[in-house]
């Protein structure tokens, strides 16, 4: 079953970043913007946790604390506190009130999933366990009778190991299937480097060496900018996917 | 009023600007020696909170609108097209002023001068300018981030 996670904020800005923390998980993401509308939705939504901020207008998240711990049916629901405020007497103050953990602004996604994962158990997105299945779904899907191959946008060294290793495998399993064709889709590609384009080599000649119709796709801009690049300045690229499948004979 | 003259507010206030800009922004800022009369120029956002209590006092950010939409793409993990409009400009400009003033009114409380912290309020604009007078401390620090400014003034009293 789906957790259920409140996040209480004024500030549209934190309550996307947790709500993209929370993107690979099996989880239902409830808004409030202050603590009247925080404890509407706890009494309607019966979260699992609650992600409460103490600066809002309204109702500020100490006062939330206190009226959700006095009422019967929402006080079991635990709280972790996020704030701006490390001093020791707030720190003292939000303890005291019984809540379950705080983390200090700044912080990272990543900090904010590790402490939600002391409180509950938090199960990977059905897309997400997809891909822990076979990690080279990140990069590689099928359409049709064609291999896309997407490069995200930007190409770090570890990626590009990433992708030539699951690029050996998938040309193996093209040759059993009987698939001979593949599209390289650098639309989302942003950041011209030379991993990036020591990538695309590899990809074009391994795709050659392997008797695979190679087609790229890129934006006009990283065309242009391809050409200026001694080892990709003779690529042909087009500018869609649809546009690339047209040109397979 | 000696203990806050004694404060090390520079030291403070850098250390709290490089961890928020790097946590949230992953961009590494660097305290400029330029001079702090330095201005923004242009069309421009300043975010504020606040102080009141045992101290009163305020903290400002003054960023470019260019700078304000990259750090805005920067902190929701988005590309600079997808940003759909100033509010979630203002939004993260205002969360910064919050995180860098929440940080610094925890330091003055454990200093000895307890005092609440407002809801950051935005002003945009080009053509502003902010005064502040009868302060007993009044901060102002330059960062850079490759060819960005980004000023940072604190006043208390």
């Amino acid at each position: 079953m789906s957790s259920k996670i409140l996040t209480v904020d004024d500030s549209k800005t934190i309550r996307m970043i947790v709500k993209k923390a929370f993107k690979s998980y099996d989880c239902i993401l409830f808004e409030a913007e202050n603590g009247v509308e925080g404890l509407a939705s706890a009494a309607k939504d019966k979260p699992g946790l609650i992600i409460l901020d103490i600066t809002m207008p309204v109702m500020d998240g100490i006062e939330m604390l206190g009226k959700l711990k006095s009422e019967s049916d929402l006080q079991d629901i635990p709280v972790i506190m996020l704030t701006a405020e490390s001093g020791k007497d707030n720190v003292m103050q939000i303890v005291k009130m019984g809540v379950n953990d705080y983390m200090v602004k700044p912080f990272k996604g990543e900090q904010l999933i590790e402490r939600v994962g002391k409180i509950l158990k938090l199960a990977p997105a059905k897309a997400a366990e997809e891909e822990i299945d076979d990690p080279s779904k990140k990069y590689f899907s099928v359409d049709g009778n064609i291999q896309i191959l997407v490069l995200p946008k930007k190409i770090e060294r570890q990626t590009s190991v990433q992708v030539e290793g699951h690029l050996k495998n998938k040309i193996k399993e093209m040759a059993t299937s009987g698939m001979n064709k593949l599209i390289l889709d650098l639309l989302k590609v942003t950041e011209t480097n030379v991993t990036l384009i020591k990538l695309i080599i590899f990809v074009i000649q391994y795709c050659q060496k392997s008797k695979i119709h190679i087609r790229v796709v890129s934006s006009p801009a990283l065309s242009d900018e391809l050409k200026e690049f001694a080892e990709t300045s003779e690529i042909a690229t087009s500018h869609s996917i649809e546009d690339a499948k047209a040109t397979f004979k | 009023m000696n203990e806050i003259s004694a404060m090390d507010l520079k030291g403070f206030v850098s250390n709290t600007v490089y961890e928020v800009f790097d946590t949230m922004l992953s961009m590494e800022v660097q305290l400029s020696d330029t001079d702090s009369r330095t201005t923004v120029d242009g069309d421009r956002i300043m975010g504020s909170v606040g102080f009141a209590g045992e101290l009163t006092g305020n903290l400002c950010i003054h960023v470019s609108d260019t700078f304000a939409r990259l750090m805005t793409a920067a902190m929701l993990g988005m590309e600079l097209e997808e940003i759909e409009g100033e509010e979630e400009v203002h939004d993260v400009i205002g969360e910064m002023s919050n995180m860098i003033g929440g940080n610094l009114k925890s330091a003055f409380c454990d200093a000895g001068f307890p005092c609440n912290i407002s809801i950051p309020y935005i002003t945009s604009g080009s053509d502003f300018k902010t005064e502040s007078m009868n302060w007993v401390r009044h901060e102002c620090l330059v960062f850079l981030y490759q060819q960005h400014l980004a000023l940072i003034e604190v006043f208390i009293k």
